[in-house]
């Protein structure tokens, strides 16, 4: 009886489940180009990466398991460590700045007209079509030591001319610009798009109770605007540690190491080091570092919007 | 590689932006030149360095980082956009790098755009397995696996191939996510009305849904295409033969190597830019449209 039973309801569960996933067939179709492909060039060299960053392996043998030993010798190696507290000062010397123009950008586009708006709009994205590539051309030309744009502007102001990307001092800074004139764009127009998405009525209201801009800035933009910015912060944090292309093109991590930001290191060592496990695990490393991060700074925000 | 670049720009596609606008205030006219002279601003710093550009590719030769420095060219000479047009490599590339870049752009729209219809539509034993699996993939920084993946297309022997190009980046999670969460609001009625008339699942999606596609397509194809024109370390990795550079790459490399003629690199990087700009104006609207924060409130 209690056999039966059960039968009778596995075998209505299975006509179900037939009629549920009678598409099976044509759908696996749909997916099997796209499933193949991230399979091989995405899934797989990611399966692959976290296997021989505990291998010493390189193109000329076969690869032999060390454990934990490339990460140990990149944590390490100084000169991994400093392009890490390089990649920080990068991303502190572009993500601030760019979030606080995009605001201004923002605030500025919300108040004018609409067809200045959409003028502003478009202007503000061209950069970011532009390849970094003809970017640091463009860049590098600006910065140029003795006929550069930069230095004669300067050289108005009575100020002596500057080795911009060919002194320690100046170069990061140097990259940084190019960085923020390339990013700007997205992050203008993310923060235009979510201030329109601010009921205009809390104005209206604040308006009828006097309060002048900066009051309107500082009890009703800043305060809506909190998870927007901090998925600026965040997701533009993440792209400034990750840059590598400009300075790749401009400086090749040049002078003295300055401009060698993390995955340029990462980079270079591939390209120039038979270890391929080292690269990997410094790779793989810096994965880890990022979203912990990332993690970190969303809890906080979130358990501080708990609080109030 | 295309892989890695766009999972910091999606967009989370959804509910209209509310068209309500805020009054504008009725300052003075103090207000009215802060608010001229701030877009002054904004617009010469985003623009000037273009513009800087093309005028850097009229100067001659020695004109271009001369001491004492000079604004505008003294002649304008239109001989280095000729002769670098003249140059047969610099066209080949340029020519390579398009047709690569449209292989690319339509290759990816077709393979994402069936999953999209696959995860938006059909049911299936393991769609959540699978779909997760490829959302996370969105989140593998392109670092992490660009040596790895330089091993696989090696032993795939892609090496210094159209190939290896254009296959690897093809398959998007960000386009999936974002085509699918357009099929996702097309009414149902739509295709119910097909089945009865006996259209498959196949029929539906080219029948219906296909030409119902082209906004989600014009923002993904261009995003494509961007991808594919402005790559330049995936190139200098793979593609080792000058006769099938890349346009980055030969305007890195021309850089390195011709580094006494800016005047013709400068020339270079305007038509390079050029279709790509030229591209966005066009579809600009689209493009600024598709930007918004729907749900990150």
């Amino acid at each position: 009886m209690a056999t039966q039973a059960v039968q009778e309801r596995r075998a209505i569960r299975q006509r179900k489940n037939r009629y549920r996933y009678r598409d099976n067939k044509t759908a696996y179709w749909f997916l099997l180009p796209l499933v193949v492909l991230l399979g091989i060039f995405v899934i797989w060299p990611a399966i692959y990466a976290g296997f021989l960053s505990f291998q010493d392996w390189s193109f000329y043998k076969d690869p032999e398991f060390v454990g934990l030993r490339n990460y140990q010798s990149v944590l390490k190696d100084p000169l991994f460590l400093a392009t890490i507290g390089r990649g920080f000062l990068f991303v502190l010397m572009t993500v601030p700045v760019m979030l606080v123009l995009a605001f201004l950008f923002g605030s500025l586009v919300v108040s004018v007209s609409r067809r200045a708006a959409s003028f502003l709009k478009v202007s503000i994205y061209v950069p970011t079509i532009i390849s970094a590539v003809i970017a640091s051309i463009i860049f590098v030309l600006i910065y140029n030591y003795s006929g550069g744009l930069l230095n004669a502007f300067l050289g108005v102001f009575g100020i002596d001319p500057i080795a911009w990307i060919g002194d320690p001092k100046w170069a990061l800074l140097a990259i940084a610009v190019p960085a923020i004139w390339l990013g700007m764009g997205l992050t203008s127009l993310i923060m235009v798009a979510a201030m329109v998405d601010i009921p205009a009525e809390y104005y209206e209201a604040a308006a009828m109770e006097g309060a002048n801009w900066w009051q309107k800035t500082a009890y009703i933009t800043i305060p809506q605007m909190k998870n927007v910015v901090l998925y600026l912060l965040i997701t533009g944090f993440v792209a400034a540690i990750q840059q590598f292309e400009l300075p790749l093109v401009m400086t090749q991590g040049g002078p003295l190491d300055s401009t060698t930001l993390p995955n340029l290191f990462i980079f270079n060592h591939f390209r120039n080091d038979v270890n391929v496990g080292y690269s990997i695990a410094a790779a793989l490393l810096l994965f880890v570092v990022l979203g912990t991060i990332s993690a970190l700074v969303f809890k906080f925000v979130n358990s501080e919007r708990l609080v109030d | 590689m295309a892989v890695m670049q766009e999972t910091t720009r999606i967009v989370l596609a959804g509910k209209e932006p509310r068209s309500t606008r805020r009054p504008r205030s009725t300052g003075g006219w103090l207000i009215v030149a802060g608010k001229v002279i701030l877009s002054a601003v904004f617009i010469i710093a985003s623009l000037f360095p273009l513009a800087w550009m093309v005028i850097a590719g009229f100067k001659s030769k020695t004109e271009v980082v001369e001491t004492p420095f000079q604004f505008f060219p003294e002649v304008w000479l239109w001989q280095n956009y000729a002769q670098i047009l003249a140059d047969p490599t610099f066209l080949q590339t340029l020519v390579w790098t398009f047709f690569g870049a449209v292989l690319f752009t339509v290759g990816s729209l077709a393979v994402n755009s069936l999953a999209a219809y696959a995860f938006a539509r059909l049911d299936f034993r393991f769609k959540g397995t699978i779909w997760a699996i490829v959302i996370t993939t969105m989140f593998i920084p392109g670092m992490t696996i660009l040596l790895t993946s330089f091993i696989v297309v090696t032993r795939l022997s892609m090496l210094d191939t159209l190939a290896v190009l254009v296959i690897p980046g093809l398959a998007s999670a960000a386009m999936v996510f974002f085509i699918r969460q357009f099929y996702l609001n097309i009414p149902k009625s739509l295709e119910e009305a097909a089945m009865l008339d006996g259209c498959g699942r196949w029929g539906i999606f080219v029948r219906i849904f296909l030409p119902l596609s082209k906004p989600p397509f014009v923002v993904m194809g261009i995003t494509a295409f961007l991808a594919y024109w402005n790559s330049y370390v995936w190139p200098i990795l793979t593609i080792t033969s000058p006769e099938r550079f890349v346009l980055q790459q030969y305007l890195a490399t021309f850089r390195s190597e011709r580094s006494t003629e800016l005047g013709l690199l400068m020339a270079g990087s305007v038509l390079a830019a050029a279709p790509v700009i030229i591209l966005f104006l066009i579809f600009q609207r689209q493009i600024i449209g598709n930007i918004k924060m729907a749900g990150l409130k």
